[in-house]
C-alpha cells in the first residue's frame, strides 16, 4: 500500500473516530438530568432576559437541529461559541495548544532520555543493586499520584528552595524562540524553561517508570533470544550487541507503547496543567466541565480525538521505519 | 555384532587428568575433564560432566547424543557463550594458537604448552576475542539467529568487520567498537544504522554469501531474515560463520530445523567448505546418519558425558557401549534378536542429587549387571576407540543382570 | 478453578518474594485500617475545631492529641487519613469491580460469537480509547452531577464508637465514573483472552458434544480466562485508586472525605502547614504500591509468561 493510499484511510479512520466520539458526547448531554440553562443562568435573571439568552445559545431549538447545526460547524471548521465567555471556541483552543504541546514534548523528552539509560542499566545488571534500584524507582513512580508528585515539587523546590517558580507560563515557545533570535534576548527563553521545568518533571514521571520498566523486561526477553548468542559466537562487542541489537529491537514495543499512552499523557496534563496553573488545553477542559461550557468541551474532545488518531499514524509510520518485518499493509487493519 | 571380546582387545584404564596433557602433531583442540553445571532454582544441573575428547586439525568431529545429553552445552563451553546460572566449574581446554602462546608464556606460564594455550586459564576477554576468528558456531534454527531488524548482509558484514578490527590490534577491546560513539549507539538503537561496517566489509559479506551458494547475493544482502526461506538462511548463517576464518567451526545441530532435502546440501556444503579450507568441524547432532555421511571421528554422549568415542569406523562397526548400540537403531534383545526398536526409558536427570554415582545409562540398558551400580571408568579398547562401559573388558553375564530393578520405573533404583 | 495448585504457587512465591510480603502487609493494613476506621480515629474527622487550626504533627513539635496535626479547618489529619482510607478502597474495588464484571461480560461474549456483536462491541471500545479515561470520565460526571450515597456505619450504629459520624459517604457518582473507563481496557482483554481460549481444542470438543454457547462460555472461557485478568484487575484496582484521589483533588467528588481532597485543601498552605498536602499523599503512595505488590505477586505466581509493565 503506498503511503498516500495509508494516510487517506487514516484519515477517514480519524474523522469517523471524531464524529462517533462527538455523537457519544452529544447525546449523553441530553438523557443529562443536569438542565445546562440553570446551570449556565444565574436565577436572580428575570425570565425574559434568560429566554433571549437560552433563544441565543440555540438551546430552545430541538435535539437533532441542535446536532446538525454542530457538526455543520464542525464541518466547516468551526467549533462553535463558548457559552460562557462567548468566544470562539477555535479561538480559545488556539491560544491554549501551544501551551499543552510544549509540555507534552517536554514531558516526552524527560521520560524518554531517563528510562531508556535506566531500563538498560537494569537489564543487563539484573538482579544486582542498579537493577533493584531502579526498580524501586519505577515503582515508586508508576504508584505516586501525579498531582500530589508535582504539589510536593513545588513544596520542596519552589516553595522551600526557591529554585522554580510555584506556577504558570510567562512565555510560549515560539514567543520565546523570535525574542532569541530576533533580539538576540535570551530572557525569553531562560524563562520559559524556568517555567517549564517542574510541569515536566511531573507528567514525565510516570512515564519514566513506565517505560523504564517496559525497557527492562523488554530488553530481558531479547537478550534470551537465539540471535544474541549468535551475535556473541561472531566476536561483535558486548557493547553493539546491547546497543545496536538488544535495544533496538526492545524499542520497538517501548514505541507502540508511547503511542497507546497518549490517553494517559491527556489524562497527565489535565492535572499537572491544574497543579501548575499552566494555561493549557487541560486547565482548559476543566475549567469548562466546571461551568458546563458544552461547546469548549466538545470542541476540546475533537481536538484530543484527532491528536490521538494523528498520533496513531506518526507511530505506524515509524513501525515501518524501526520493524522491518512491518509493512503498512500489515498495520492498516 | 556390538559383542567385544575381553581376550583379544586390549584394555587399559585410561590416563588420568590429573597430569600432563600430551598433544598429538596435528592436534587442534583437546578438551579435558570439562565440567559445566547450572545452578538452577531446582538444584545443581552437571550438563557437562568431565568431559574428554580431542579434535585433529582439518577433521570433522561429531558429537552425538540424544537431546538433554551437554552436547550443545560442550559447544558453547568452548565459546565461553555460557550464560548464567551455567559456569564452567572445572577442566581445561587446549586450543593451538601460536602468537597467544609467544603471549603468555611469560605472564601465565601454566596456560600454556608448547603452541597450545588453555582458554580456561586465560583472562575472559582474550578468550571471548578468539570468538569469530579462531572459533566461531552455528546454530540449528537459522529462523531466530538472526537479528530481525538488521539486514543480513549488515549483520555478515559485522561479523567481517569485528575480525579486521580483531586482526589489526587483536587484543584491544576498544579498537573493536572504534567509530561506534554514543552518537552511533543512540542513533542505531532506533534508525537502520551502517555506522559500525565499513564499505569493504560489506562487499567482503557479499562475495562470502556468493560461496555459499546464494544466488544474487548483491540483493539478498540487503534483505531482512525474515525474506529469507530456512535454507537460505542457514547458508548465511555459515557464511556469517566463514567470515573470520576460523581455524574450528562448532556446528550444533545445522541442519535439524531444515527439509530433507535442504538438510543434504547444507551438508555437502559444510563438507565442500571444510575440505576447501581444511579447517576443523564440531558437528553435533542428534541424527548418526548425518555424522556418519561426513564426520571423521566422533563422540557419543549421554547425560553429560561421553560413553564412546573413536573413529566412524571403530563406532559404527565395533561398538561397544549398549547406548550407541541402541543410537544406531538395533538394540539385540535376548528374545527379540535383530528388531528394531527406540532405546526405551528416558533422558536422565541432570540434576545433581538426583545422579546416583553408578553407570546413568543402567537404567535404560538392556545389559545393566551388578557392577554397573558403580561407574564405570573410560577404557581404550585401541588407539582409535574410548568407551565407558563395562563391557570392554567382560561379556553380559544374564546371571548379574539387574534389568529387573528398574522395570517400571524410568528414575533411581529402588 | 482455584486449585491447590494455584494455592501452592501463590504461597511459595510468598514466601520466595519479600515484596509480596511487604504488599500483602500494606493492602491487608489499609483494609484493616478502613473496616475499623470509627474504632481507629482519635477524633471525628469532621468535626472543626477553629481554636487548633494548622497544628503541626507530632514530629514537628506538635501535641500527641493531633499526630499529624490539623487542617486549616482544625480537623484532625489522622482521623481524615484513616477515614480517607474507606473512600479509596470502597470506591477503588467497587469502580473496579463494576469495570470487570461489565468489561468481561462484553469481552467474552464478544470474543465468543464475534461477528457483528463483535464489530460493534469492538468499534465502540476503540472509538471510547480515543478519549483519555480521566477526561472521560469528568465529562460523564458533569452529565450525571455528584451523586453521595450515605451508607450507616454499623460499628458505630452498635454503639462501639462514640462521637463518630453515624453514616458513611459514598462517592457513587465517583464510582460509577471509573468503573465506566475501566470497561474498556477489561472488554479489549477479555476479548482477545476469549479469542485465544475459543480456538482451544477442549472449547471446540464441549461444542461439538452439544453444550450450549452460554455453558461453553461459562464453564470454559471464562475460568480459562482469569489469570491474566486476576492480574489486571489488580493494576485496574490501583488505577481507580489513583483516579478516585485525582477527581477529588480535582474537586469531582462527593464526598469530603478523601485523600485527594485534603491535598487540593492544603495546597494554599504549602508554605505555612505543608504537612496537610504531604501526609494524605503518603497513604495513597502507599495503598497503590501495595496494590501493585499484591499484582506482581499474583502474576509471578500465577502466570509467569505475563508481560511486566503497567496499563
Amino acid at each position: 500500500m503506498s503511503l498516500l493510499k495509508f494516510t487517506i484511510k487514516r484519515t477517514i479512520h480519524g474523522i469517523v473516530v471524531a464524529w462517533a466520539a462527538l455523537t457519544i458526547i452529544f447525546a449523553l448531554r441530553f438523557i443529562s438530568p443536569v438542565d445546562i440553562a440553570s446551570a449556565l443562568i444565574p436565577p436572580d435573571v428575570p425570565p425574559t432576559a434568560r429566554e433571549s439568552l437560552i433563544e441565543d445559545l440555540g438551546l430552545d431549538q430541538p435535539w437533532y437541529v441542535q446536532y446538525l447545526r454542530y457538526i455543520g460547524g464542525v464541518v466547516q471548521g468551526d467549533l462553535g461559541y463558548s457559552y460562557v465567555s462567548r468566544i470562539s471556541v477555535n479561538q480559545l483552543a488556539i491560544n491554549r495548544l501551544p501551551a499543552t504541546l510544549e509540555l507534552a514534548v517536554a514531558a516526552t523528552l524527560v521520560s524518554v532520555v531517563l528510562s531508556i539509560p535506566l531500563g538498560v542499566i537494569s537489564a543487563t545488571n539484573r538482579h544486582q543493586v542498579p537493577d533493584y534500584l531502579a526498580s524501586f524507582f519505577a515503582l515508586l513512580g508508576i504508584s505516586t499520584p501525579n498531582f500530589w508528585l508535582g504539589i510536593m515539587l513545588v513544596l520542596l523546590v519552589s516553595v522551600m528552595l526557591g529554585w522554580f517558580p510555584t506556577s504558570g507560563r510567562e512565555f510560549g515557545f515560539y514567543e520565546a524562540m523570535r525574542l532569541l533570535i530576533l533580539d538576540g534576548n535570551r530572557y525569553g527563553i531562560i524563562q520559559w524553561l524556568y517555567h517549564i521545568t517542574l510541569p515536566a518533571i511531573t507528567l514525565g514521571t510516570y512515564y519514566v517508570a513506565l517505560l523504564t520498566r517496559l525497557t527492562r523486561s523488554e530488553m530481558l526477553d531479547q537478550l534470551s533470544e537465539e540471535y544474541v548468542r549468535v551475535l556473541r559466537a561472531k566476536g561483535l562487542p558486548e557493547t553493539l550487541v546491547t546497543f545496536k541489537h538488544v535495544l533496538r529491537n526492545s524499542l520497538i514495543p517501548v514505541v507502540t507503547v508511547l503511542g497507546l499512552q497518549f490517553g494517559s499523557f491527556i489524562n497527565g496534563a489535565v492535572v499537572v496543567e491544574v497543579v501548575f496553573r499552566w494555561p493549557g488545553m487541560g486547565e482548559f477542559l476543566i475549567r469548562a466541565i466546571r461551568t458546563v461550557d458544552w461547546p469548549v468541551i466538545q470542541g476540546t474532545l475533537i481536538i484530543i480525538a484527532i491528536t490521538w488518531v494523528t498520533i496513531n499514524f506518526g507511530v505506524d509510520i515509524l513501525y515501518t521505519i524501526i520493524d522491518p518485518r512491518v509493512t503498512l499493509e500489515g498495520e492498516s487493519e | 555384532m556390538t559383542h567385544n571380546d575381553a581376550s583379544t582387545t586390549s584394555v587399559q584404564r585410561s590416563a588420568g587428568t590429573d597430569n600432563e596433557p600430551d598433544f598429538g602433531p596435528n592436534t587442534l583442540l583437546k578438551v579435558r575433564n570439562l565440567s559445566t553445571r547450572f545452578f538452577t532454582d531446582e538444584g545443581q544441573v552437571n550438563a557437562v560432566e568431565s568431559l574428554d575428547f580431542e579434535v585433529k586439525e582439518g577433521e570433522v568431529f561429531g558429537i552425538v547424543g540424544e537431546s538433554g545429553s551437554g552436547k550443545s552445552v560442550t559447544g558453547l563451553s568452548i565459546l565461553d557463550l555460557i550464560e548464567s546460572p551455567g559456569r564452567i566449574t572445572d577442566g581445561e581446554i587446549w586450543f593451538r594458537n601460536r602468537s597467544l602462546a609467544d603471549e603468555f608464556n611469560e605472564q601465565q606460564s601454566q596456560a600454556v604448552r608448547d603452541e597450545f594455550v588453555n582458554l580456561l586459564e586465560l583472562p575472559e576477554s582474550v578468550h571471548r576475542s578468539l570468538r569469530g576468528n579462531s572459533f566461531s558456531m552455528i546454530f540449528q534454527d537459522p529462523m531466530s539467529s538472526f537479528d530481525p531488524t538488521s539486514t543480513v548482509g549488515e549483520q555478515i558484514a559485522e561479523a567481517v568487520e569485528v575480525q579486521q578490527r580483531t586482526s589489526s590490534n587483536p587484543r584491544s577491546a576498544r579498537s573493536r567498537t572504534q567509530g561506534y560513539g554514543f552518537k552511533s549507539m543512540v542513533l542505531g538503537s532506533i534508525l537502520p544504522s551502517k555506522s559500525f561496517v565499513t564499505e569493504p566489509s560489506m562487499e567482503r559479506a557479499i562475495e562470502l554469501l556468493e560461496l555459499v551458494g546464494i544466488p544474487d547475493p548483491k540483493k539478498r544482502a540487503q534483505e531482512y531474515p525474515h525474506q529469507f526461506s530456512g535454507g537460505m538462511l542457514q547458508r548465511a548463517m555459515i557464511a556469517q560463520a566463514l567470515a573470520g576464518e576460523p581455524d574450528l567451526l562448532i556446528a550444533d545441530e545445522p541442519t535439524t530445523a531444515l527439509d530433507v532435502t535442504i538438510q543434504a546440501q547444507i551438508l555437502s556444503l559444510l563438507s565442500d567448505i571444510q575440505e576447501e579450507r581444511g579447517m576443523s568441524v564440531i558437528l553435533i547432532t542428534h541424527n548418526l546418519g548425518v555424522v556418519a555421511r561426513v564426520a571423521d571421528r566422533l563422540g557419543v554422549m549421554y547425560a553429560g558425558e561421553i560413553a564412546e568415542r573413536g573413529t566412524l569406523k571403530e563406532i559404527f562397526e565395533n561398538h561397544t557401549h549398549p547406548y550407541t548400540a541402541g543410537l544406531l537403531g538395533s538394540i539385540p534383545e535376548i528374545d527379540e534378536a535383530e528388531r528394531l526398536r527406540p532405546i526405551p526409558g528416558n533422558v536422565p536427570s541432570l540434576l545433581d542429587h538426583e545422579m546416583g554415582d553408578r553407570c546413568y545409562f543402567a537404567d535404560r540398558c538392556p545389559k545393566a549387571m551388578e557392577e554397573c551400580m558403580e561407574k564405570p571408568p573410560e577404557y581404550e579398547i585401541n588407539d582409535d576407540h574410548r568407551v565407558r562401559c563395562y563391557l570392554a573388558n567382560r561379556e553380559f553375564d544374564e546371571d548379574r543382570s539387574i534389568r529387573d530393578h528398574f522395570d517400571g520405573e524410568g528414575g533411581e533404583p529402588s | 478453578m482455584i486449585s491447590t495448585r494455584t494455592i501452592r504457587n501463590l504461597k511459595n512465591e510468598l514466601s520466595r518474594s519479600f515484596l509480596a510480603k511487604l504488599g500483602l502487609i500494606l493492602v491487608g493494613g489499609a483494609i484493616f485500617v478502613a473496616v475499623l476506621a470509627p474504632l481507629l480515629a482519635p477524633h471525628d474527622p469532621t468535626q472543626q475545631m477553629l481554636q487548633v487550626r494548622n497544628q503541626p504533627p507530632v514530629f514537628l513539635g506538635g501535641t500527641w492529641e493531633y499526630p499529624l496535626g490539623t487542617d486549616a479547618l482544625g480537623r484532625d489529619m489522622l482521623s481524615r487519613v484513616i477515614y480517607g482510607a474507606r473512600t479509596s478502597l470502597l470506591v477503588g474495588v467497587v469502580a473496579s469491580g463494576f469495570g470487570a464484571l461489565v468489561g468481561i461480560g462484553i469481552g467474552i461474549i464478544s470474543g465468543y460469537y464475534r461477528g457483528w456483536i463483535d464489530d460493534v462491541a469492538m468499534r465502540s471500545v476503540d472509538v471510547s480509547l480515543a478519549i483519555p479515561g480521566l477526561v472521560l470520565a469528568l465529562t460523564i460526571f458533569s452529565i450525571i452531577g455528584p451523586i453521595a450515597i450515605n451508607i450507616p456505619d454499623p460499628i458505630v450504629a452498635l454503639g462501639f464508637a462514640q462521637e463518630m459520624p453515624d453514616s458513611f459517604t459514598f462517592p457513587g457518582t465517583v464510582a460509577f465514573v471509573i468503573g465506566v473507563i475501566a470497561v474498556r481496557q477489561f472488554a479489549r482483554l477479555a476479548r482477545g483472552e476469549a479469542l485465544s481460549v475459543r480456538e482451544e481444542e477442549y472449547v471446540k470438543s464441549s461444542e461439538a458434544a452439544g453444550a450450549s454457547n452460554i455453558r461453553v462460555m461459562f464453564i470454559h472461557v471464562l475460568p480459562n480466562t482469569m489469570t491474566p485478568l486476576l492480574v489486571f484487575w489488580t493494576l485496574r484496582l490501583a488505577h481507580a485508586i489513583l483516579t478516585e484521589s485525582t477527581l477529588s483533588f480535582l474537586g469531582f467528588s462527593g464526598t469530603t472525605l478523601s485523600w485527594g481532597y485534603d491535598i487540593s485543601a492544603g495546597r494554599d498552605y504549602l508554605g505555612t502547614a505543608w504537612w496537610i498536602a504531604s501526609v494524605p499523599g503518603v497513604a495513597i503512595l502507599f495503598a497503590v504500591i501495595g496494590v501493585n505488590l499484591l499484582g506482581d505477586w499474583l502474576r509471578d505466581a500465577l502466570d509467569p509468561g505475563l508481560q511486566e509493565g503497567y496499563e
